[in-house]
C-alpha cells in the first residue's frame, strides 16, 4: 500500500495553539479541580487547575480519562422511550428516540397523576455523583412535588468512616492531611495514593513522609501504599479493631498518650497496667472525656499478644507501630478508609479514638477536619409548595431509615442517615408503601448495590422510571424514558467544594466544548423542562418558584429557558465567592467578577488553622474529643425510646455484640458471627478494593482503563481478575490464570485467578469496576446479548448493613466465598 | 550538544498511571492490537519474595534513548528513519520508515508481540500494521443501540480521529502516524523545543520524573543523578532485569532510589 504520508510536514517543533478551560473532575470523591486543553472546540488534553492549593496543578491517572468519556462512541445522543414494557436484568427495552418534548410531557404526566390521587410521596428521585445544584433537582423538586423521597447513593459509598471521627469529635465528614509536616502516618484499610481521599495530593507528598518519617499500611490486601510503606500490616479482614485497641492499649501502659490533650494522673503516676481498674478520680482529663472509662471498660485487659492472635498479626510489629506513631506526635495521623462492614461504626471508632490518644487531632503535621469555601445560600422554595405538597413531603421516607432495626444515625441523629440499598427492599415490600414514579440521575444502583438481583426485581416493579444518564447502563433496563446528561465535568453548568492540603475550594463546571448531541444538565435544565410541562398542565407553582426566585445577580434577568436557568443558579450559587462586594473581607482567593472566576475556574480558602477545637471545644455532647461517646450515646437513647426498649435491645436486633456501657466506647467487636458463610463451607474472607483507574462505576467503557490495568498491584491489563494468595491456589490445585468459580451463600461468579504473594493466605481481593453487561461495547462482553465482561463482585455479597450508620457493608470480609477450579 | 535523558526516582514514584495515559493523549496513540501496546510510557512491575515480604517495584517506562542506540544501527534505510539528532533523542523518521521492524527487533526494550514474548511487560517501539485502520475506534459507524452515536460520528462531529487528537507539528512525526510504520517515543521534542518539559514529566503528580542534558553537570537531571548516584540503575531489557546506567549500550533513562521504603 501506498505510504499515505509521504509527505512530512516541515516548519518549528511546536503545539498547536489551544487554551486550558477550568472544570472539576468527579472521578472519585477528591472532586478536583482541573483544567481541559481545548483546540479547535475539542478536548484534547487534561491537568489539575494551576492554581488549585489542593492539587497544586495536577490530577491523578483518573483525569485523564475524561477525553474517552466525552468522546465515547456508545454515548446516548437523544431521549428515547421504551416500547417493550416487560422490564427485566436483560429484557430489551427496545427504546426509540423521542424528543426533549414528548419526554418532559410524559414525565410531567405521570406527576400530575400522582398528584391527582394525593399520592406525591410515591414519587422518588435517586441521586448517585452530584454537585452543588442537586439542592435544587435532589433537595427542593421532590418537595415542590410533594415527596419526602430524596434517595442519595451515600451510604453505598463511605458513611461508616464518618461515625469514627462523629462519634469521638463531633466530626461527620472525610478528614483532612497536613502531609508536609508529618512524621508518621498509619493508612488503615485505606489506599490514598489509589482511591477516593486525595489522590494528586497523596501521590504528591508520600514521599515527604517516607523520607522525612514513617509510614505504616495496615490491610489483608498489600495494596500501593503498603508497597511502598515501611511497614505493612496484613491484617485479618475485620479485625482492625482488635489492633487499634490493643494499640491504645500499649500507648497507655507505656505512658505516651498526649497528656496536653488528654490530661494526666493527679500525682502523675501512671496507673495503666494491663488488666488493673483504674479510679476515675485519680485522672485529671483535659480535652477528652472518658479515658480512664474506655480503659476500664475495653482497654485493661486487651494488649498485643492478644491482638495478634486474634488479627493474626506480629506482636512486635503493633507495638512498634504504636511507639512509633506515638512518639512522633502530635505530627502523625491514622488515615483510615470507608469500613463499610456489619460491625464497622465501633472499629472506626476505635482506630480514630488512636488519633486522639496522641493529639493529633487538629493539630499541624496531623489530620484536621478541613476547610470549606464560600457560597450562597439558595433561594427558598417554601413560599410556593402547596398544602398536597407540604403534606405529603412529610411521609415516611422510603428507605425505612429510623425503623427499630435500623437506626440509621448520620450524626448520631437516628433515623436521618439515608439507607440507599434498602429502598430496593422497601419498593419489594410496599413498606412503608409502594412506589410509582421514580427518577434515577448519575446512578446504577443495579450494578453498584450489593445482591444487585433484587434491584433487578424491584425497579421491574417500579411502574414508571425516568433514568438521567451519558450511558445506557445496567439500572437503565428498567427505564421508561431515558434522559442523555450533559457531562459534568465538560457539558454542564455546576459548582463544587472539596479540600485537601489544609485547602477548601469552590471551583466551577463550565462546558469546554460545544455539546456534541442534545444533552442537557440534570440537575438544573431537567428541573426547568418539567417546571415548564407542569405550568403547561396546570401546576405553576415549580415554574412560579423557578422563573421568580433565580435571577441573574448581575443583570437582575429572570431565566427564561432551561440554559439560562442553568448559568443563573451557578451565578447566584458563587456571587460569594466572586462578587467583590461580598467577598472583601474574605481571607481566601477574591475573584473580581463571574468572568474573572470563570477563567480561574476555583476560590481557594485560606489554609486551616489548627488548635481551634483544642482551644473552643469539640461540636459533640461534652464539648470534648469523646472516648467514652455521650453523644452516641444520646443517638442510641432517642432511638430506644422512639420504641419503647432498651439500647442493650437496640444492640441485639442490630447485629452488634456490645451491650451495657461497653456500646458507647470505642471497643473491638469479633467480625465471626456476621460473617456470611460457615468458614467450613466458605473458607475465604473476600475482600473488596477500588482500582486507581476507577471513575467510581464510571471507567469501564474506556480502552485506556484495561491498558493501565495493572498499575493496580497485583491486576493484569485487558483482564478482570480476583487475586490469590499462591499457597492457597496450590491447595485448590489453581495455576496463575485458571478459570475460577468464587461462591457465596447467594451466588457464584467466574472470574480468571491470579496468584500474588501480596494477598494474605484465606483471603481473596478483587477490584470493583469491571462485570458489565450493559454501558458500553468495551464495557461489557457482548452488549447486545447482555453478556458481562469479567464479574461484578457485587452480585455476591449479600445486603448487610452498619446499621448504626445505615451503611451497606463491602469491605472487612462479611463474606465468605468458596473458590472451585472451573 | 546535548544529551538529553530522563532521572526516574522511584521514592516519589507510585505507579499511579498518570504518565502513561497522559503521554497517549499528548500524542494520540493506538489502542493495543495484535501484540503491539502503543503505550509509548508504559509499566514494568517487578516483584519478589513471598507473602508477607513482599517486594514491590513499579519501573515507569519509556524509550530509553540509548547513546549506542541498535535500533539506530539495525534501520536499513539510508538515509536512517531511526537516528540519533545531537541533542541525544533518538529520533524516528516516519516519512523514511519502511516499516521493516528491523528496530523493533534490535531493541531489547520492545517485541514484536508483546502476548507471544513470555515475561515482557512493556514494548517501547509498536508497529502500525501495513493496511491497518490506525484509530480504528473513530472510524467505526456501527451504532450500538438507536439513540447511542458512533466512534465515527463522534470524529466527524468533533473534527478529530481521534476526537482527542492534540495537534502539534514535527518535521519527523505526524500527530496520528500512518500504517506500515512504527513508532515510539521522541521525548515530545515538540514540547521541549518550545521550552517545555516532556508531556509525562508534566503530568507527574509527584514530580519523580527530571527530564534533562545529561552532559551538563548543572542540569537538575544530572544533579540528581550525583546525588544518588549509588543507587542509580537501568532497566536491562523489557522483561525486568536491571543494569548499571552506563553499561551495554548506556540507556538514558535511570532510576534512582527505590520504590518501596523497606
Amino acid at each position: 500500500t501506498l505510504n499515505a504520508f509521504a509527505e512530512t510536514r516541515t516548519g518549528a517543533e511546536s503545539e498547536a495553539a489551544g487554551k486550558w478551560i477550568p472544570n472539576t473532575c468527579q472521578g472519585c470523591t477528591t472532586w478536583c479541580p482541573i483544567e481541559i486543553f481545548v483546540q479547535n472546540g475539542r478536548a484534547v488534553k487534561v491537568r489539575g487547575n494551576q492554581l488549585s492549593k489542593a492539587n497544586d496543578g495536577y490530577c491523578c491517572v483518573r483525569g485523564h480519562l475524561i477525553l474517552q468519556q466525552i468522546y465515547d462512541p456508545d454515548r446516548i445522543k437523544t431521549p428515547m422511550k421504551r416500547t417493550n414494557p416487560k422490564k427485566g436484568r436483560k429484557e430489551d427495552p427496545k427504546f426509540v428516540p423521542i424528543s426533549w418534548d414528548e419526554a418532559m410531557d410524559t414525565i410531567a404526566d405521570k406527576i400530575m397523576e400522582l398528584r391527582k390521587n394525593n399520592e406525591t410521596h410515591k414519587f422518588l428521585l435517586m441521586r448517585g455523583r452530584y454537585s452543588h445544584h442537586n439542592t435544587i433537582f435532589y433537595g427542593h423538586l421532590p418537595r415542590m412535588i410533594g415527596s419526602p423521597n430524596n434517595i442519595s447513593h451515600s451510604s453505598i459509598c463511605a458513611e461508616v468512616e464518618k461515625m469514627g471521627s462523629y462519634a469521638t469529635e463531633g466530626f461527620w465528614g472525610y478528614r483532612d492531611y497536613d502531609l508536609d509536616n508529618m512524621k508518621y502516618l498509619i493508612t488503615w484499610a485505606c489506599d490514598p495514593i489509589s482511591s477516593n481521599r486525595q489522590p494528586p495530593n497523596s501521590i504528591r507528598r508520600l514521599h515527604k513522609v517516607l523520607d522525612g518519617g514513617t509510614v505504616a499500611a495496615i490491610d489483608p490486601r498489600m495494596n500501593n501504599t503498603a508497597a511502598k510503606a515501611h511497614e505493612w500490616m496484613p491484617v485479618k479482614p475485620g479485625t482492625d479493631g482488635a489492633v487499634a485497641v490493643a494499640m491504645a492499649h500499649y500507648i497507655l501502659v507505656n505512658g505516651l498518650w498526649n497528656k496536653d490533650f488528654c490530661g494526666d494522673f493527679k500525682d502523675g503516676r501512671n496507673q495503666f497496667r494491663k488488666g488493673a481498674t483504674v479510679n476515675e478520680g485519680d485522672f485529671d482529663e483535659k480535652h477528652t472525656n472518658g479515658l480512664v472509662k474506655w480503659w476500664n471498660l475495653e482497654l485493661k485487659d486487651k494488649d498485643a499478644a492478644w491482638a495478634a492472635r486474634e488479627a493474626g498479626v506480629d506482636r512486635a510489629q503493633i507495638e512498634r507501630i504504636a511507639k512509633g506513631f506515638a512518639e512522633a506526635a502530635p505530627n502523625c495521623a491514622i488515615w483510615y478508609g470507608p469500613y463499610m462492614h456489619p460491625r464497622g461504626s465501633y472499629a472506626v471508632m476505635a482506630i480514630h479514638s488512636l488519633n486522639g490518644l496522641v493529639g493529633a487531632t487538629d493539630s499541624e503535621g496531623g489530620l484536621v477536619t478541613g476547610m470549606g469555601a464560600p457560597s450562597t445560600a439558595y433561594p427558598s422554595f417554601a413560599p410556593y409548595q402547596d398544602d398536597i405538597a407540604k403534606a405529603n413531603a412529610g411521609q415516611t421516607k422510603i428507605d425505612q431509615r429510623g425503623y427499630l432495626e435500623m437506626p440509621a444515625m448520620a450524626r448520631a441523629n437516628p433515623g436521618t442517615g439515608v439507607v440507599c440499598n434498602n429502598v430496593a427492599n422497601a419498593i419489594l415490600d410496599e413498606d412503608p408503601y409502594d412506589i410509582k414514579v421514580a427518577i434515577g440521575y448519575f446512578n446504577n444502583f443495579n450494578f453498584s448495590g450489593t445482591e444487585g438481583a433484587r434491584w433487578d426485581k424491584a425497579m421491574a416493579k417500579v411502574p414508571f422510571f425516568v433514568h438521567c444518564v451519558p450511558m445506557f447502563s445496567e439500572m437503565t433496563y428498567f427505564a421508561d424514558i431515558v434522559l442523555p446528561s450533559a457531562l459534568h465535568h465538560s457539558e454542564d453548568w455546576a459548582l463544587v467544594s472539596s479540600k485537601a492540603n489544609c485547602y477548601g475550594h469552590l471551583s466551577i463546571q463550565q462546558p469546554v466544548i460545544e455539546r456534541m448531541f442534545d444533552v442537557k444538565g440534570i440537575e438544573t435544565e431537567v428541573t426547568w423542562l418539567l417546571a415548564e410541562k407542569l405550568k403547561d398542565k396546570g401546576f405553576s407553582n415549580m415554574y412560579d418558584w423557578l422563573s421568580k426566585e433565580y435571577k441573574d445577580p448581575e443583570t437582575g434577568k429572570h431565566p427564561s429557558n432551561s440554559l439560562e436557568f442553568a448559568i443563573t443558579a451557578t451565578k447566584m450559587r458563587s456571587q460569594k465567592a466572586w462578587d467583590p462586594a461580598e467577598n472583601k473581607d474574605y481571607k481566601g482567593d477574591r475573584p473580581n467578577g463571574w468572568e474573572d472566576f470563570r477563567k480561574k475556574g476555583i476560590v481557594n480558602s485560606p489554609r486551616f488553622t489548627f488548635r481551634q477545637k483544642w482551644a473552643n471545644g469539640f461540636p459533640t455532647e461534652t464539648k470534648k474529643f469523646e472516648f467514652y461517646s455521650e453523644t452516641l450515646k444520646k443517638g442510641f437513647e432517642t432511638h430506644a425510646a422512639k420504641y419503647n426498649v432498651s439500647v442493650d435491645r437496640v444492640l441485639e436486633l442490630t447485629n452488634y455484640a456490645a451491650r451495657g456501657e461497653l456500646a458507647f466506647v470505642p471497643h473491638y467487636e469479633s467480625p465471626e458471627d456476621v460473617r456470611h458463610g460457615s468458614r467450613r463451607e466458605y473458607p475465604f474472607d473476600l475482600i473488596d478494593m477500588k482500582s486507581r483507574l476507577n471513575r467510581e462505576g464510571r471507567s469501564a467503557n474506556n480502552s485506556w482503563y484495561y491498558s493501565f490495568k495493572k498499575c493496580d498491584p497485583g491486576d493484569v491489563n485487558q483482564e478482570d481478575v480476583v487475586q490469590l494468595n499462591p499457597d492457597d491456589a496450590r491447595k485448590l490445585g489453581i495455576s496463575d490464570g485458571d478459570m475460577v468459580r468464587v461462591t457465596s451463600t447467594i451466588g457464584s461468579l467466574t472470574v480468571k485467578a491470579r496468584l500474588w504473594e501480596g494477598i494474605r493466605p484465606g483471603v481473596v481481593a478483587k477490584c470493583f469496576g469491571q462485570g458489565h453487561h450493559a454501558f458500553g461495547r468495551i464495557a461489557s462482553k457482548d452488549f447486545v446479548k447482555a453478556e458481562p465482561r469479567g464479574a461484578n463482585f457485587n452480585e455476591i455479597m449479600p445486603d448487610d448493613y452498619d446499621r448504626i450508620t445505615g451503611s451497606t457493608a463491602r469491605n472487612g470480609g462479611f463474606t465468605g466465598v468458596k473458590i472451585e477450579k472451573v | 550538544m546535548a544529551k538529553y535523558g530522563m532521572v526516574i526516582d522511584l521514592l516519589k514514584c507510585t505507579g499511579c498511571g498518570a504518565c502513561g495515559l497522559g503521554c497517549k493523549t499528548q500524542n494520540n496513540t493506538d489502542d493495543p492490537s495484535n501484540g503491539q501496546t502503543f503505550n509509548w510510557a508504559d509499566y514494568c512491575e517487578s516483584y519478589s519474595g513471598k507473602f508477607p515480604n513482599m517486594k514491590y517495584t513499579m519501573y515507569p517506562t519509556l524509550c530509553n534513548h540509548c547513546t549506542d542506540a541498535p535500533c539506530v544501527s539495525a534501520c536499513p534505510v539510508n538515509p536512517k528513519a531511526m537516528y540519533k539528532k545531537d541533542n541525544g533523542i533518538t529520533m524516528h523518521n516516519e516519512d523514511r520508515c519502511i516499516g521493516c521492524r528491523m528496530c523493533q527487533r534490535a531493541c531489547p526494550y520492545s517485541s514484536n508481540d508483546i502476548n507471544a514474548d513470555a515475561g515482557a511487560k512493556y514494548s517501547v517501539i509498536s508497529f502500525n500494521a501495513a493496511g491497518k485502520e490506525t484509530q480504528a475506534k473513530y472510524k467505526d459507524s456501527s451504532e450500538l443501540f438507536k439513540g447511542s452515536t458512533s466512534g465515527a460520528e463522534l470524529a466527524r462531529k468533533s473534527g478529530g480521529t481521534p476526537p482527542y487528537k492534540t495537534e502539534f507539528s514535527h518535521p519527523d512525526y505526524n500527530p496520528v502516524r500512518g500504517a506500515n510504520k512504527v513508532e515510539k517515543c521522541i521525548f515530545c521534542e515538540h514540547l521541549v523545543q518550545s521550552g517545555h518539559k516532556p508531556y509525562c514529566t508534566q503530568v507527574c503528580p509527584s514530580e519523580a520524573r527530571v527530564f534533562g542534558d545529561l552532559d551538563d553537570p548543572n542540569s537538575e537531571a544530572s544533579k540528581l543523578l550525583k546525588k544518588h548516584s549509588s543507587s542509580a540503575v537501568s532497566l536491562k531489557d523489557n522483561k525486568g532485569a536491571m543494569q548499571k546506567p552506563d553499561d551495554g549500550i548506556k540507556p538514558n533513562v535511570i532510576y534512582i532510589r527505590s520504590y518501596a521504603a523497606r
